[in-house]
């Protein structure tokens, strides 16, 4: 068969689950240009397509698996793909991502992405043989968890497709559903398995054998020999990533006072040594696990109760562990993949569980929940994926629970979304990326923790509020851009725009220097922004939760508050937005973003 | 200065002073030296000669360093030592004063020994390293005033092995004291651009790290923000910080540590920064 080898020639997918209709339409070259793909292309069909108010979980919302111009490339990461839709938790846009194998299989197809549109009657997955696709029945497997239901589906496809499938969580339309891939990789935040789950689709499956080009093979090929010496040379990762994995994060964060402690109660976790990514090395290492071109391998592989496990990573360590006051790491990784079992994002699961502790702590909630005590706690996580009890309840996120029980203070979120494991009363600028984030509480748009706690690429000092809306304005939008490439975080650690730039100026022939590629990542931050507008967020909602400007006790980040009036006025400032946090008409043409 | 990649990368010593070092890094040392244009590979006498050989067609300067890491040798055997590094093809001769003899105000013996190595390095440059952590600022002084006297070429920081590495405070006490036409590396802890642009600011026309390459690839990220290089809290950079009871001689110690008392920054001495 013939496939076109280049991203530009590669058609989107979309399919109507409601009428089984499928149909191919060219990547429109403007939107190429402007946006590139994966998260850019998303986000732009996204605006485009979808009315204002459209409920996220009706089947008049979009999901979009996008691809990127590198991915399957010889681009070290680029074998990730992204979700984007509109996130019934959050009610913002929302792109979640996932490393794996998946996203490479879906490219290799010959998709720059897939668009799901209404609702199938009968619950449905979708098989792409490379230009084969075919909507299957999926009957059987609907109830199955995540590991039965990859396995059943392989066995029914090719062993050698990639899956990604939602678990009972997802069917069952819980706020935190995750999309999972290669049983323990997982799309998370936002609840974008509920949207799958929405929609009577539970997987989609993944085969492709075509060949990927690139516009200037020896350009490309010059740039990643690069691209991979500099990440040889980088001691986060080279050093610290493959052998600890993001855990070695812990120690670091508790040294701080960062670590959040008890619903953030704390930024010090008395325990911290063994959940540490030194102890996870020392008593249950089995391996490491790299995702689709990666030379890093942050994955890790651990060894549990006699069987293999998946992670447990850093973000989920401290969500089911010191956030619920909880020091069991085997316990710990034995939650997570409950978790992944389930299809579930485990920051949102830990910090909500978090939250209801305090909730009963504070006596607003009665319910068999207490930190430090991991008692009935997989069976909550159970009954959170099964809509079961206060486990239905708790599925909504900490925002909806708080609030039910008259605390909403207590929910530690933005936007709806559950703030991760770093308390940003010890980073200023990371304090400003979770408040300004389009996807509410999020560590991944604009990850200063690099240069304030870090010191990637540099450190800053992490109390001082100014400069700070400057380096957040610049993460954003490099994440942004990096996003619609569709490649890893971490890569950022030793590559720069440039860097960036010239691979997939190499790969794409569409010539950009850094500062172009950080033009694509401000149009697709703006475009989002407006989105989020458009469904009637204000600068309102550019906020944390109260406990964040009230000091710490104690630890490394004791008597520290966000000074967020000051960073958040200047941020609007530089992004070019008024007062209100809107995009200015000037801005917009700036961008060539149509002015409505 | 108008600093750009290049011009940064010419002021970098790539450096490798490890005991374990093999000859594979030092063929990779000499290959990014090549690669990024860098001002010389820094080493140990044992690599000299092979250093030579791979950087012979390049610009790249072989630099070895004389009576390392201690400077505790007599003049003679350092003389000795630059005789056979320079007929080994080292460009450039790093060699540690004599600090003990320094702290003694046995300042002839000092002198011998710097005269020695340079009465010994025929065309190649020579670098005197003053191990600042031992010395306290009148010293410093001191010893920069020898060496430029002496006819060296460059006075430098610090080993790397010793109690502090290179700080802005003692680059620029030493460019101060040299005047403009002598050299001054800065050495030890380098490993950001920040930490290196503000060398360099301090006077440093030279920098000696181990990071150079991360240095010069992250000094890309220049161009993008100007927020990289705000103010960071006084004594994040200052050696008073730095300085290590274990390390230094206790009177050392102590007049660091008594600077913190009239520091008009002192409300800034915490430790959870």
């Amino acid at each position: 068969m013939s496939k076109s080898t280049l991203y530009a020639d590669t058609p989107i997918l979309h399919v109507s689950l409601s009428d089984k209709s499928i149909r191919r339409e060219p990547l429109p070259p403007d939107l190429y240009r402007q946006y590139l793909g994966g998260r850019g292309l998303g986000v732009k069909l996204l605006f485009d397509n979808l009315a204002p108010g459209t409920d996220a979980l009706s089947p008049a919302n979009l999901l979009v698996f996008a691809v990127g111009p590198s991915t399957a490339t010889s681009v070290p990461t680029a074998g990730r793909f992204v979700v984007i839709t509109k996130s019934p938790t959050t009610g913002t846009i929302f792109d979640s991502h996932a490393g794996g194998y998946f996203g490479a299989q879906l490219r290799r197809a010959g998709f720059a992405a897939v668009v799901l549109h209404g609702k199938s009657d009968t619950p449905v997955y979708l098989w792409i043989n490379d230009d084969q696709v075919e909507i299957r029945d999926a009957s059987k497997i609907w109830g199955k968890d995540t590991y039965a239901t990859t396995d059943a589906i392989l066995e029914e496809t090719d062993s050698k497709a990639q899956v990604a499938c939602i678990g009972p969580a997802g069917e069952n339309l819980g706020l935190m559903a995750a999309i999972m891939t290669d049983k323990h990789r997982a799309a998370g935040r936002g609840g974008v398995g509920a949207v799958m789950g929405s929609k009577n689709l539970k997987a989609i499956v993944a085969r492709g054998t075509g060949e990927v080009g690139a516009h200037d093979p020896e350009r490309l090929k010059t740039a990643v020999e690069r691209s991979r010496r500099l990440i040889k040379k980088n001691a986060v990762t080279n050093k610290s990533l493959p052998v600890y994995g993001t855990p070695v994060l812990l120690s670091v964060a508790n040294e701080l006072g960062m670590l959040p402690t008890n619903n953030f109660q704390e930024g010090t976790f008395n325990d911290a040594e063994g959940v540490s990514g030194e102890k996870l090395l020392e008593r249950f290492s089995a391996g490491t696990y790299h995702c689709h071109g990666c030379p890093i391998g942050c994955g890790r592989v651990s060894q549990i109760q006699g069987r293999k496990v998946g992670g447990p990573e850093y973000e989920s360590i401290w969500a089911l562990g010191p956030q619920c006051g909880i020091n069991d790491l085997e316990w710990i990784a034995i939650a997570n993949d409950r978790c992944n079992l389930l299809g579930m994002d485990t920051i949102s699961v830990g910090s909500t569980i978090g939250a209801a502790m305090e909730l009963v702590e504070k006596g607003k909630l009665d319910a068999p929940l207490k930190f430090g005590d991991t008692t009935g706690v997989l069976d909550i996580i159970d009954d959170m994926a099964h809509m079961r009890g206060i486990g239905a309840e708790m599925s909504e996120g900490s925002k909806r629970l708080a609030e039910r029980y008259g605390a909403p203070e207590l929910a530690m979120q933005v936007k709806g979304l559950e703030i991760p494991a770093y308390d940003p009363r010890g980073a200023q600028g990371h304090a400003l990326g979770y408040a300004t984030s389009n996807r509410g509480g999020c560590h991944l748009r604009s990850y200063l923790i690099g240069p304030e706690v870090l010191g990637s690429p540099v450190l800053v000092d992490r109390d001082r509020p100014d400069g700070k809306a400057d380096l957040v304005m610049l993460y954003q939008d490099l994440s942004a851009a990096m996003d619609c490439m569709v490649v890893c975080r971490f890569t950022n650690f030793a590559w720069t725009a440039d860097d960036y730039a010239e691979m997939l100026s190499a790969g794409t022939g569409f010539e950009l220097s850094g500062h172009d590629l950080l033009r694509i990542g401000e149009r697709v931050y703006n475009l989002e922004r407006l989105f989020n507008l458009r469904e009637g967020f204000t600068a309102k909602d550019d906020t944390l939760p109260p406990r964040f400007f009230k000091p710490l006790p104690e630890g490394g980040s004791r008597n520290r508050v966000v000074h967020l009036d000051e960073m958040l006025s200047e941020y609007y400032k530089l992004r070019g937005w008024d007062k209100e946090g809107r995009p200015t008409k000037d801005t917009l043409k700036k961008l060539d973003i149509p002015v409505s | 200065m108008d600093l750009t990649v290049e011009k940064l990368a010419k002021m970098i010593d790539h450096t490798v002073l490890k005991p374990e070092t093999t000859k594979a890094k030092i063929k990779q040392l000499c290959d990014e030296a090549t690669i990024y244009d860098f001002a010389a590979v820094c080493i140990n006498p044992v690599h000299a000669e092979y250093a030579a050989e791979l950087l012979k067609d390049t610009s790249v300067k072989v630099c070895v360093v004389v009576g390392f890491p201690l400077g505790a040798t007599t003049p003679e055997v350092k003389a000795c030592e630059t005789t056979n590094v320079v007929g080994a093809g080292a460009h450039e001769v790093d060699m540690v004063i004599n600090v003990g003899a320094l702290r003694d105000e046995n300042y002839d013996l000092v002198t011998r020994d710097i005269e020695s190595v340079i009465g010994a390095s025929g065309d190649a440059h020579v670098k005197v390293i003053l191990e600042t952590g031992y010395l306290k600022d009148d010293q410093k002084v001191k010893a920069c005033l020898i060496c430029k006297e002496a006819g060296a070429d460059f006075v430098k920081t610090s080993t790397g092995f010793g109690p502090m590495g290179a700080t802005p405070h003692d680059v620029r006490l030493m460019r101060e004291t040299v005047g403009p036409l002598m050299g001054v590396k800065a050495a030890g802890g380098i490993r950001s651009f920040k930490d290196a642009i503000r060398l360099i600011d301090a006077g440093a026309d030279r920098l000696g790290t181990s990071a150079g390459v991360a240095i010069v690839e992250d000094f890309r990220w220049v161009q993008y923000s100007d927020s990289w290089m705000a103010p960071d809290k006084p004594c994040w950079t200052c050696p008073s910080r730095m300085a290590n009871m274990a390390k230094q001689p206790k009177e050392v110690y102590t007049w660091y540590k008594e600077r913190c008392l009239t520091c008009p920054d002192k409300e800034h001495n915490v430790f959870n920064d």
